[in-house]
């Protein structure tokens, strides 16, 4: 009985946190408009959470990109199949690994920073004193860096994907000596718009998710340096593990 | 001089026109513990009013409720004749550009310069041309001797610096009631003559209404016109410092006269000395 009502309300707990984070993220978009007014914020957010994100994203996706031809060019070799490589690794990378491995490096890069920094701003009084100005954090802090990480995670995405799919070909063409023509022609027949959109769809949703728990862990952290070290770890795992939920929901839905 | 002797509310209930905030009959706990008991305050315009009394009676929460970042339980705060219960966010806000305050730390936005600090506030409410908030903001600095630093980031300011330019910041756009949380903790003499003078300059050349929350007793003796002295939630004395300096009533004396024992006890409520060093229960 015990165990039943500690299941309970550990599940009523995490209801009311979910319930949270949505009135949350109403109060963000009912203030979109009056930010996006403002984009020379926005822009900022998305050179913090984008452009300082790039190295570790191109740098992933070269060696993402290498491993997959390697692991691929070893499994399709045993079918006899290996000019289908530029295929398999473009598929791969555009419609699951692209989204989801730059969603988890966006979430321990711009996530724990974003988390982070609003986090310090609360415990050194800087959300308070933007109170007391009549100036709401929500709007003047959260919205802009949760407009940016939207932005800059579908972005990273497609260069991450870009850099994969040449890491790929550097492996399988120049290592593994699959037919450059063979790579990029079958390629380009079996890989269609939807697959392309697949990965863009999801990249977004990511991007939305990882932001959105980022900014809400730091905005809601305690004001303490315990405090917001929570919050930046909290902001790596729940991020972590709703991006893979929502990888699988995505793909059963847009498969 | 009895306790609330200034804070006793008028028979209908109503602040005179010459109070800009009154604080009524306000109780307030958090995490269980009772802060306020029944709390009445009443600061005049135009007037620099202390709030003094021991660490942890909750003169910070105080300002919490002023400002309206923390509602009480049971009672009512009107500040510049508006009931603080009955405002929707917006109102307010709208109070809130009305008021400034300069928290004990300074509290700067660690991404902005010096200049980006106080001109914070006008980019936000304003739609005033760059050459006019430079104007402003270069005259607020100057008011408090910063205008060569308008180009130092917050780290690269002392503490006295820090809170000279949360002072511009909290001027800049010209309010009515200031409101400082320690404004003296941590400074060095230097320092603090500089903070004393610059409450008491804003105060007379700016004709607004201060509110400062100090354990400090001898800046608040030069500085304040009224002092409300809190203790075990509630006012247990009120006056001017020189009142206040001249009380016979044991917790005014211990206080004023910074006694380690008295009505405030040293020791933190706990069982028996003898008792507890006798047990073998660990630390309790």
């Amino acid at each position: 009985m015990t165990l039943l009502r500690e299941l309970l309300q550990a599940l009523r707990r995490m209801l009311e946190t979910i319930g949270a984070v949505v009135l949350f993220l109403a109060r963000m978009l009912a203030y979109t408009p009056a930010a996006l007014a403002r984009f020379g914020l926005v822009v900022q957010q998305v050179y913090n959470a984008g452009t300082l994100s790039l190295v570790i994203i191109m740098l992933c996706g070269l060696f993402v990109g290498m491993v997959l031809a390697l692991q691929g060019f070893d499994l399709l070799q045993r079918f006899g199949a290996e000019e289908s490589l530029g295929t398999a690794a473009a598929l791969g990378i555009l419609k699951e690994l692209g989204p989801v491995v730059t969603a988890l490096l966006f979430s321990g890069r711009a996530g724990t920073a974003l988390a982070s920094e609003i986090g310090l701003m609360r415990a050194t009084d800087q959300l308070a004193a933007m109170q007391m100005m009549a100036v709401d954090p929500v709007r003047r802090v959260c919205v802009p860096r949760f407009l940016g990480g939207v932005i800059a995670m579908p972005l990273l995405a497609a260069i991450f994907s870009g850099i994969g799919i040449f890491g790929a070909q550097l492996v399988g063409v120049q290592l593994m000596g699959v037919d450059a023509g063979q790579f990029w022609s079958q390629m380009r027949t079996s890989v269609e718009v939807d697959d392309v959109m697949e990965g863009l769809i999801k990249s977004s949703v990511f991007g939305v998710a990882c932001s959105l728990i980022a900014v809400y862990e730091g905005f809601h952290s305690q004001p303490t340096a315990e405090g917001v070290g929570r919050a930046t770890t909290r902001t790596v795992v729940i991020s972590a593990v709703v991006t893979l939920i929502l990888d699988y929901m995505l793909t059963a839905l847009l498969l | 001089m009895a306790p609330n002797a200034h804070a006793a509310p008028d028979a209908d209930g109503v602040a005179g026109s010459e109070d800009i905030v009154a604080v009524r009959d306000v109780h307030y706990a958090t995490s269980g513990r009772e802060i306020f008991k029944g709390l009445d305050i009443r600061i005049r315009r135009r007037l620099v009013t202390a709030i003094m009394g021991p660490s942890g009676t909750g003169k910070t929460t105080l300002l919490r409720l002023i400002t309206g970042q923390v509602e009480p339980n049971r009672g009512s705060i009107v500040v510049d004749g508006q009931d603080l219960g009955r405002l929707n966010r917006t109102q307010l806000y709208a109070l809130r550009r009305r008021m400034g305050m300069l928290f004990q730390n300074g509290a700067l936005l660690t991404d902005f310069d010096v200049f980006e600090n106080v001109a914070f506030p006008l980019r936000e409410h304003t739609d005033l041309p760059e050459s006019l908030i430079r104007h402003i903001v270069l005259t607020k600095l100057h008011a408090v001797g910063l205008r060569g630093a308008a180009t130092l980031m917050p780290a690269e300011l002392s503490g006295g610096m820090a809170r000279r330019v949360a002072l511009a910041r909290a001027i800049v756009m010209d309010p009515k009631i200031l409101i400082y949380d320690e404004p003296f903790a941590g400074l060095d003499p230097i320092s603090m003559g500089v903070i004393v003078r610059l409450v008491r300059h804003m105060n007379d050349a700016l004709g607004i209404t201060s509110i400062v929350v100090s354990h400090d007793v001898r800046a608040i003796s030069i500085l304040a016109d009224q002092t409300y002295l809190l203790s075990e939630g509630t006012v247990v004395a009120a006056g001017s410092p020189q009142e206040l300096r001249t009380s016979p009533a044991e917790v005014v004396r211990q206080f004023m006269d910074g006694l380690a024992d008295g009505p405030v006890p040293f020791h933190y409520p706990a069982p028996d000395y003898q008792a507890q060093l006798l047990s073998r229960e660990g630390r309790r």
